[in-house]
């Protein structure tokens, strides 16, 4: 077998199936590299665990709380290092020029904004099928009755119709 | 009328054939005026005999349509100044007809029809024969590219039409109807001018009757004036009941056309079976007319016609066929109805 490599990390976390972790630990059995290894790893991983969390700075956690307060819009982010060196007219791009993008909110009230657009979304969906069902309803056929051709007095009225009715003139021809 | 078994039909046919000679052997081969209607006066005289000469006679009728053949023998006696009686068999049915309408077997047609049959076709003297043991002239009724649409066996002692024959585009006979016996009036003598009965009076020899169609076009009505195969309109009427009834004819068939406003109740259609044509769905029965219903935009259309189904078949494909319409379409006139409800000068 080889040397554990990445699976060192996977052994100490026990994410590998017994199977691998039958075969890993077999292998430690005679390779002081990958036991030191593992070591190492078990150490670093039992340290980072044991150091406590980032304190959030109080300022920050005043201006996120103050971001959820109704507000206006907030104000066009400043750039911290405006371009002012321009060549003919047009801005020279430096190392400074190009701001990193804008992933602030934008706004200072995200929820009620989309719930106002949901809003509008629902009331433009049910004004449309409003207008929809009117113009089926009023474009519907105009209340026809149900029939059926009464078939023998039809057929009776077509046997007794003498097309361009009226007798043939008595033109005589001599007899044969 | 009532269908008959393919076997006892076929026996009659045949019997009745030998009962009135064989016409194919009794028509001569056409005359060298073939060019002219020479025909045309001896339709006109068997057409007038029809009318004013006293005849007894039975009459077997058979009509080859989309579902097989059917058949009826007609007892028929013409009284003039009367009218003309038909019992048929096997139905029982007697009634008192007119022998210019497709119920007197078209005995009689009017001089303006005998016009319109001149206007499309050519009607030529074919020779001579014998039909019920009758002396008779044969005339050929030819279309435009001299194909057969029709045989007249006609009486040669100024009697009625003794034998009369409707073919097909495809040379097919789909209508039969002759004497197989016939005896005339004695008392009524031959069509001679001299001694022949006057014609029935009647104000004019036929005509259009299309005296309503600028009131039904205002009222919003829409039919075509001709349909495929010459056909021509000579009759719409707008029945009390709400119906229009139409009639069209190129001077030998007959197509009446019935439109009501309304949808169809195909529920309640009995006897008739769906069928698609050309992507639309149509009506049809088995009987010895050609009979056709269907539905299009807001009006039920029936058909009724004693002539080829080729023909019938186009002309129901010459009416409107509209589909029931789409989203968009009720959409669009749903928008305009509203506009004209709010527009102050609409």
């Amino acid at each position: 077998m080889s040397h554990l490599g990445e699976r060192a990390s996977a052994l100490v976390d026990g994410e590998l199936n017994h199977h691998e972790r039958d075969r890993a630990l077999s292998h430690l059995a005679f390779c002081a590299a990958c036991r030191a290894e593992v070591d190492a790893v078990r150490a670093l991983k039992n340290r980072l665990r044991s150091l406590d969390g980032p304190a959030m700075p109080a300022d920050l956690t005043m201006s996120l709380l103050r971001m959820a307060e109704p507000g206006g819009p907030l104000p066009p982010r400043e750039r911290p290092f405006p371009s002012s060196r321009t060549f003919g007219g047009a801005p020279i791009p430096s190392m400074y020029s190009v701001a990193p993008p804008d992933n602030r909110p934008s706004g200072r009230a995200g929820g009620p904004r989309r719930a106002r657009r949901a809003g509008y979304v629902a009331v433009g969906v049910a004004s449309a099928a409003v207008a929809i069902g009117t113009l089926f309803v009023a474009g519907g056929s105009e209340p026809a009755p149900r029939v059926v051709p009464p078939v023998d007095m039809f057929a009776n009225q077509h046997r007794n119709t003498a097309p361009y009715g009226g007798p043939a003139k008595p033109a005589f021809s001599p007899t044969p | 009328m009532t269908r008959l078994p393919t076997a006892l039909l076929l026996a009659a046919v045949m019997l009745l054939g030998m009962a009135v000679g064989n016409p194919v052997h009794a028509a001569a081969p056409p005359d060298d005026a073939e060019g002219e209607d020479t025909g045309l006066s001896l339709l006109r005289r068997a057409a007038v005999a029809a009318r004013t000469r006293g005849y007894t006679g039975t009459q077997y009728v058979t009509a080859w349509g989309r579902s097989g053949s059917f058949s009826l023998v007609l007892e028929v006696r013409n009284v003039p100044g009367q009218g003309l009686t038909v019992h048929a068999q096997p139905s029982g049915r007697v009634e008192r007809v007119d022998p210019g309408t497709p119920a007197g077997n078209m005995a009689a047609p009017s001089e303006a029809m005998l016009e319109v049959l001149a206007r499309n076709y050519r009607v030529v003297q074919a020779g001579g024969g014998r039909v019920c043991g009758r002396p008779a002239r044969l005339v050929r009724v030819l279309r435009p590219d001299d194909t057969l649409a029709a045989r007249y066996w006609l009486d040669e002692s100024g009697g009625p039409v003794l034998r009369r024959e409707l073919l097909d585009g495809g040379g097919r006979v789909v209508h039969a109807g002759a004497f197989v016996d016939l005896t005339l009036d004695p008392a009524r003598g031959d069509a001679s001018p001299s001694r022949a009965a006057p014609p029935t009076p009647s104000p004019a020899a036929g005509g259009l009757d299309l005296a309503e169609v600028p009131r039904l076009f205002v009222g919003g009505w829409r039919f075509p004036g001709v349909l495929p195969g010459r056909l021509e309109l000579f009759t719409a009427h707008a029945a009390s009941a709400g119906y229009l009834h139409l009639g069209y004819s190129d001077g030998l068939s007959v197509v009446s056309v019935f439109i009501q406003p309304g949808v169809l109740d195909e529920e309640r259609l009995r006897g008739w079976h769906p069928q698609r044509r050309g992507g639309h769905t149509i009506w049809m029965r088995d009987s010895a007319g050609q009979e056709t219903i269907w539905a299009s935009g807001g009006h039920v259309y029936t058909v009724f016609a004693d002539a080829p189904a080729d023909m019938v078949d186009a002309v129901v494909a010459a009416l409107p066929h509209e589909p029931a319409p789409g989203l968009w379409t009720r959409l669009g006139r749903g928008a305009h109805r509203l506009l004209s409800w709010v527009n102050p000068f609409g």
